[in-house]
């Protein structure tokens, strides 16, 4: 009976009641898309990262003849791979890929980049994650070449065809180079590409000077990503249990390490087990970014509804006083009012995120649809090239609970003191 | 029979900014359980004041209201609102039915708030008290949908759905025309001697007063008299 009251109270007042659902609406649409486009950054991210950058578990390391000169190396990897593939029934598949911070030198300028030691062949996901719209990804088989994206091409000034000279100091601390041909220009990825070029193995290891049985990295990929933690603890145990010296868990892309790793003093090899979210830690921000970008939007639109609401109550109250005076009279305990007025609000709240839930998968699914581009600043953070949405069932349900959860939180207060009110005044209220 | 309501001495006392304004002083009053006694008085003599009281909607200044054996002075809010839901049912001068309900729902509420009677148990008594005021037919309206008198009628359904001990109203035929005001006191009256239900109602109209048991006259805060009517035989009966 009480929900029945609240409801037709909502109903009596349709234009009132329309326009706050409508604005509730509205927000948890907002949120969703919002929070739809965070996930999908992150989902792309894992997606992209997972393929360029990092596996779900990495065994990677440093290797230093010296000091305080370290080299992104794992010499003899074939037997951490074996103790790998044996310990981690997880897996699902390994890879090897030779790792390398350089410089690219063209005709008319240079930049630093990351270089991934690639064997095209041993790597499908690679094809799906990288477009490559100029030149032919094939190609990569071939010694001395490489695949640079977009943007690179543009400011190095080259084209599919043209040769870089890739410079970089090898851990004996000289500096070697090598003539490589662009083979394949890929689309960008945001600001996972910005950095990131590839090479076949052998040509990075001719680069370094390595031997064959060296490598940058083992990526594991397991089949199920929840089972990442448990594996990297495990690896760190079994590694250091075969002989191997394991560094302590640091959450930071390997390259970010060098400096710490080049003050310590130890020398030889070191072994470093970290998960795909510690590489790509580094864009971790830009998640974040828009995480509480939408958070913060969604928090001030849902203050302006909260006040919104309360006025509603507030007025609702007003124009129901001697009803309340009457239900008290009659024998309506406080509590009841209360509730009734609260069930108003939480109605409203329901009826309301309800609509903007679905107002919301909606505007994701025509977005998505529409593909609409980004511009190459926003990319740089989305790391797409066009607009993506990806509402979760958990988000559907936080924004429908919280954003519910508010309102009713906001119509305690008036309902409170409805309820607090002597049946006499309020029987006796004139207005 | 002890009495269902016993007033000691009391006093009410509005406060207006600093002014105290006296609307009962030291009116003291008994009502046995099946009389149907009709408050006279003037505008501002203190029958609203001294049915709410009874009501226990407002609170003594000073003395003693008991009601139904409760000394309600010493009842908390929660305790007085049990009161009220199972003990006194009320009749308001502008009805007072909750809008957005149907005439039915107006009359189940307070069984609902009681949470006495399954739902069976419910709907048979709302439509046998429905059937008795004369307004089944229109079970399903709103309060919107009926004329003043049938709105009376439904809030004489609510106010005695419960099977109270007690019902006040408050002037329950001020805003009603003669004829209607005329067959909502009948039909008090027959519940009164059907049910057995006290009636304590409030009113200036001396042919309503007419049906009563007794009537007290209240001047200036004060009760003036408690008289037999001079009307209709059956009243007295």
């Amino acid at each position: 009976m009480l929900l029945l009251i609240a409801a037709r109270s909502l109903w009596q007042h349709k234009l009132r009641s329309s326009l706050l659902g409508a604005a509730i609406a509205s927000v948890t649409a907002l949120l969703l898309v919002l929070t739809g486009i965070s996930v999908a950054m992150r989902e792309t991210i894992l997606r992209a990262a997972t393929t360029l950058m990092t596996g779900h578990v990495n065994v990677g390391g440093f290797f230093k003849v010296t000091a305080g000169q370290s080299a992104p190396v794992v010499t003899s990897y074939g037997k951490v791979m074996e103790l790998a593939k044996r310990e981690v029934p997880e897996l699902d598949y390994a890879v090897v890929r030779g790792r390398g911070w350089a410089k690219l030198i063209s005709d008319t300028g240079s930049m630093m980049v990351g270089v991934g030691g690639v064997d095209i062949d041993e790597e499908p996901g690679f094809r799906e994650a990288v477009m490559v719209p100029e030149g032919r990804l094939d190609e990569l088989r071939r010694p001395g070449t490489i695949l640079i994206f977009r943007e690179q091409a543009k400011k190095l000034g080259v084209k599919v065809g043209d040769t870089l000279t890739v410079s970089a100091p090898t851990f004996r601390g000289v500096n070697n180079t090598v003539d490589v041909t662009v083979v394949a220009i890929a689309a960008d990825l945001g600001l996972l590409s910005s950095f990131n070029t590839f090479m076949p193995s052998d040509t990075l290891r001719a680069l370094y000077q390595l031997k064959e049985d060296s490598t940058g990295v083992i990526q594991l990929y397991l089949r199920d990503r929840e089972a990442v933690p448990k594996v990297e603890s495990r690896l760190r145990e079994v590694l250091a249990r075969g002989g191997f010296q394991v560094m302590g868990a640091d959450p930071r892309p390997f390259w970010e390490k060098f400096e710490s790793v080049n003050r310590e003093a130890w020398t030889g090899q070191r072994l470093d087990v970290t998960n795909w979210e510690d590489e790509t830690a580094f864009v971790k921000f830009s998640v974040t970014l828009v995480t509480a970008l939408s958070v913060a939007v969604t928090v001030v639109l849902l203050i302006i509804i909260c006040v919104g609401i309360m006025n509603v109550m507030w007025i609702s109250i007003r124009e129901r006083t001697r009803e309340i005076g009457t239900l008290r009279a009659i024998g309506m305990q406080r509590r009841t009012v209360l509730a009734m007025f609260v069930g108003e609000g939480a109605l409203l709240g329901l009826a309301g995120t309800g609509f903007g839930a679905a107002l919301g998968l909606l505007a994701a699914a025509a977005i998505d649809a529409a593909r609409i581009p980004v511009p190459l600043g926003v990319q740089f953070f989305l790391m797409t090239d066009h607009l993506t949405v990806s509402p979760t069932p958990f988000w559907v349900a936080f924004a429908v609970c919280f954003i519910t959860g508010a309102i009713t939180l906001v119509s305690l207060f008036p309902s409170f003191l409805a309820a607090r009110m002597k049946p006499i005044t309020a029987i006796h209220h004139v207005g | 029979m002890p009495p269902i309501v016993s007033i000691v001495d009391v006093v009410k006392e509005y406060r207006l900014g600093k002014v105290v304004v006296p609307a009962l002083q030291g009116v003291s009053l008994e009502v046995h359980p099946g009389e149907f006694i009709s408050v006279a008085g003037p505008s501002g003599s203190g029958k609203t004041t001294l049915l709410n009281l009874i009501g226990c909607v407002d609170t003594a200044t000073r003395g003693q209201v008991s009601v139904g054996g409760n000394d309600t002075g010493k009842l908390s809010e929660r305790q007085l609102t049990s009161l009220r839901l199972d003990t006194i049912g009320f009749i308001f001068q502008s009805f007072n039915l909750v809008s957005v309900l149907t005439v039915y729902q107006n009359v189940e509420l307070p069984l609902l708030l009681a949470r006495r009677l399954d739902s069976a148990e419910r709907r048979g008594r709302v439509n046998g008290l429905l059937e008795q005021v004369g307004i089944a037919s229109h079970e399903r309206h709103r309060p919107s949908e009926l004329s003043g008198g049938q709105r009376q009628r439904v809030a004489v359904a609510r106010a005695l759905v419960t099977e109270p001990k007690l019902v006040l109203a408050d002037e329950p035929t001020a805003n009603l025309d003669s004829a209607t005001g005329q067959n909502i006191i009948d039909l008090m009256k027959e519940m009164n001697r059907r049910k057995g239900t006290t009636f304590i109602f409030s009113t200036h109209d001396p042919k309503v007063m007419e049906h009563a048991n007794a009537v007290i006259r209240l001047s200036d805060g004060r009760i003036a008299g408690r008289d037999l009517p001079r009307g209709p035989a059956e009243a007295r009966a």
